[in-house]
């Protein structure tokens, strides 16, 4: 590949990570705030546990003999794991249900914050990584063009995702219950609808994105007290493109967000920030719902 | 013996009065209670790790110190805060100073903190002594020759030293060089000052892009395909928060390392996390004040690194040696000034009295005051090399470069910039 083709699809592949990433949390945080109506910032918490709980069980399978060509897998066991704390923290959130909004916006940032002590108090406060192990699956090679394999994999188990959960949205009964449940609780409620569990089952699904998220990106990056609060961020930037609540607006919308760092880093790297918050604002501007929302009755 | 109602009144009274009147009895009194030093340090975001390093050393310099007598024969008793945001910190500092009655406090590790808790420690009189915040805005001393403030050593420091490594080692060795740093003051200074002393020397070069990552992004595959995409002979980085053993090994998986040279003046922050997996050999690396495997360490710097790593399966880095200097420095100025006044407990004023000139053998070397309550420390940085016994990189034994901080630094009241255009370096 020619040196400037290479530039570019380096570039292409870099940003397509940091969004396969991002779509993760994002679609995490829609499928919650879709069906429960809560805006989640606990989400990054997720992914930050699945971060720090992917390290140990990756660095424990290591040392018990399991070969490095696993890791794939058993990052997402990993995160599969780390799923479970989803019921529980669901249990809590029933309190906030019918309450105004900034309760439920001030207890999931409460546990932003008690989720950091743990982090603190379990992994300490100094920055956890792996080596390099995730080289295992190797580079691939075309002439300058050299991107490590497992960030494809990478991409393509967001992409993966994507498509599972549209599948399970539109082609499940269990989906259909959701949708149902989305457009209007009381209704469903009335026609036997378990809400209740749907709301567990929707909160340990959006948890399940978010560990994942986490456990897939660290072996490439590191886990740190800081970085869900970063991820949060940027899956609002991502939420607020795409669409509050819509699952394509996600995909979307961190896809746009990360080719737009990925340009602005080559072309003017101080845009890097500000290209994407001028997105957020235009879309602010002039369609408020976001690329794929539904406008506000 | 026996004692009278009026008797025992009338000695009641005079101890009373004894008590109260500090020309008799308050050394004695003083010297009953500990010295109470308040310790401002960061205990989560970014930059937890270096916070929770310079608390380490503390406890361990108090536990030392206490186990000899303590300050002047008072034992020390530490009174430990966070240190977040400015606001928060300034609140935490007058709690420590008004409520907590401490005699001293120290920490900081937040330039923007210690800007803003500046002016602050003057208006509460209270001698405070930060580990590694300045007050500087960008490169401006915004409080010069402060009367209770002593402040480390400037940020550029390391950057300086760098710099005048890779002029040393590989001038004409590199034509196009490219910088990813973090973005604020920091990283733009230290950038800024690697370009100027390369214009100062006559380094033929070419800067061909500047990244400056957000501090604390964790995904920087895109940064690095932009460097990639740029080709460039050296690379300069600041990077010093968790970011730069991420950049690393993403740098590394897309072989940017290779072939390129690598000057990066604060990876010791990070040292521990920099693997032999990831970390090439023959970087420009800088540990600041403390390099913890120092061939030419005192006994006291061996002892220290042996109990960091028995006690905590870790090795120290630089945050460490701040804030022993920190406090080896109090109890050192209190013991001259107490010596001065025959005994007895100094004041305040006497206490910065003796810190100013003060010479210190702090954990990675010599450090000393200046006159305008600027640190001077002895800085130490080299080749990375992977021939050690741990899994990251250490310095090659054969080619580190130690510097005193009087020869990196801008003299009291200097601009920086234009100090570099003229100050004799001794390459």
């Amino acid at each position: 590949m020619s040196g400037q083709l290479a530039a570019f699809g380096n570039l292409l592949v870099g940003g397509i990570f940091h969004a396969a990433v991002l779509f993760l949390v994002a679609a995490g945080l829609q499928l919650v705030f879709g069906v429960q109506k809560i805006v989640n910032l606990a989400c990054g918490s997720f992914y930050a546990l699945g971060a720090y709980f992917g390290i140990t069980f990756i660095s424990l399978a290591l040392k018990a003999g399991m070969p490095a060509w696993m890791l794939l897998p058993m990052l997402l066991v990993a995160g599969l794991m780390m799923a479970a704390v989803g019921p529980p923290i669901e249990r809590l959130l029933r309190t906030v249900y019918d309450r105004d909004e900034s309760f439920q916006l001030l207890l999931t940032f409460a546990l932003v914050l008690m989720f950091q002590d743990v982090f603190r108090f379990v992994w300490g406060a100094n920055p956890r990584s792996l080596d390099n192990v995730h080289l295992v699956y190797g580079r691939l090679a075309l002439g300058d063009f050299l991107v490590p394999v497992y960030n494809l994999m990478v991409i393509g188990a967001a992409l993966l995702a994507a498509f599972l959960i549209g599948l399970f949205l539109k082609r499940t009964n269990y989906g259909r219950l959701l949708r149902a449940t989305a457009e209007n609780r009381g209704m469903a409620e009335a026609l036997g609808v378990n809400v209740r569990g749907v709301y567990a089952a929707v909160f340990t699904l959006g948890t399940l994105l978010g560990t994942i998220g986490g456990a897939l990106v660290v072996p490439t990056a590191a886990a740190s007290l800081d970085m869900a609060v970063e991820v949060v961020i940027e899956a609002f930037a991502v939420v607020v493109i795409g669409g509050l609540g819509s699952m394509a607006g996600a995909l979307a919308g961190a896809l746009l967000v990360g080719l737009i760092r990925a340009a602005s880093l080559v072309i003017y790297p101080e845009f890097e920030i500000l290209a994407i918050y001028l997105i957020v604002i235009g879309v602010l501007l002039f369609k408020p719902s976001g690329l794929f929302g539904k406008a506000a009755a | 013996m026996t004692l009278s109602r009026r008797a025992l009144l009338k000695t009641m009274a005079a101890t009373g009065a004894a008590a109260t009147s500090p020309g008799v009895f308050a050394p004695a009194i003083a010297q009953a209670k500990p010295v109470r030093i308040g310790i401002l340090a960061p205990r989560s975001g970014i930059a937890a790790s270096a916070g929770e390093s310079g608390l380490r050393a503390t406890q361990w310099a108090v536990e030392r110190f206490n186990a000899a007598g303590g300050i002047a024969g008072r034992k020390i008793e530490l009174v430990v805060d966070e240190e977040t945001n400015a606001k928060d910190t300034i609140d935490r500092f007058q709690k420590l100073v008004q409520q907590e009655k401490v005699d001293c406090v120290q920490g900081i590790v937040s330039t923007g903190v210690g800007l803003a808790l500046g002016p602050v420690v003057e208006e509460a009189r209270a001698l405070t002594i930060f580990w590694d915040g300045t007050t500087q805005d960008g490169v401006d001393e915004k409080l010069p020759n402060p009367k209770y403030l002593f402040r480390s050593t400037d940020n550029e420091c390391e950057a300086v030293m760098s710099s005048l490594l890779a002029i040393k080692h590989w001038k004409g060795q590199f034509k196009t060089i490219a910088g990813i740093n973090p973005d604020y003051s920091y990283g733009r200074n230290n950038m800024a000052a690697f370009v100027a002393l390369l214009k100062r020397f006559n380094i033929d070069h070419q800067v061909i892009t500047e990244q400056w990552p957000k501090v604390g992004t964790m995904e920087l595959t895109s940064h690095v395909a932009a460097l990639k995409a740029a080709k460039p002979d050296l690379i300069f980085s600041s990077l010093l928060f968790a970011d730069l053993p991420v950049f690393m090994k993403q740098a590394h998986a897309a072989e940017l390392t290779k072939g390129t040279k690598l000057v990066f003046p604060a990876a010791g922050w990070q040292h521990t996390l920099m693997k032999k997996d990831f970390t090439p050999e023959g970087m420009i690396f800088g540990h600041n004040t403390l390099y913890f495997d120092n061939p030419k360490a005192t006994p006291m710097q061996k002892e220290f690194v042996a109990w960091y790593a028995d006690k905590f399966k870790d090795y120290p880095n630089w945050e460490a040696d701040r804030a022993y200097f920190a406090i080896a420095s109090y109890k050192e100025a209190v013991e001259t000034a107490a010596k001065a006044k025959g005994g007895q407990w100094p004041g305040v004023d006497d206490v910065i009295g003796a810190m100013v000139g003060l010479s210190v053998e702090s954990l990675g070397g010599k450090g000393s005051w200046r006159k305008d309550h600027i640190a001077d420390q002895t800085f130490v940085q080299g080749f990375s090399t992977h021939a050690n016994k741990f899994d990251f990189v250490t310095l090659d034994p054969a080619r580190i470069e130690t510097m005193y901080s009087a020869d990196l630094q801008k003299p009291a009241g200097a601009n920086f910039w234009d100090w570099l255009k003229t100050a004799q370096f001794k390459i």
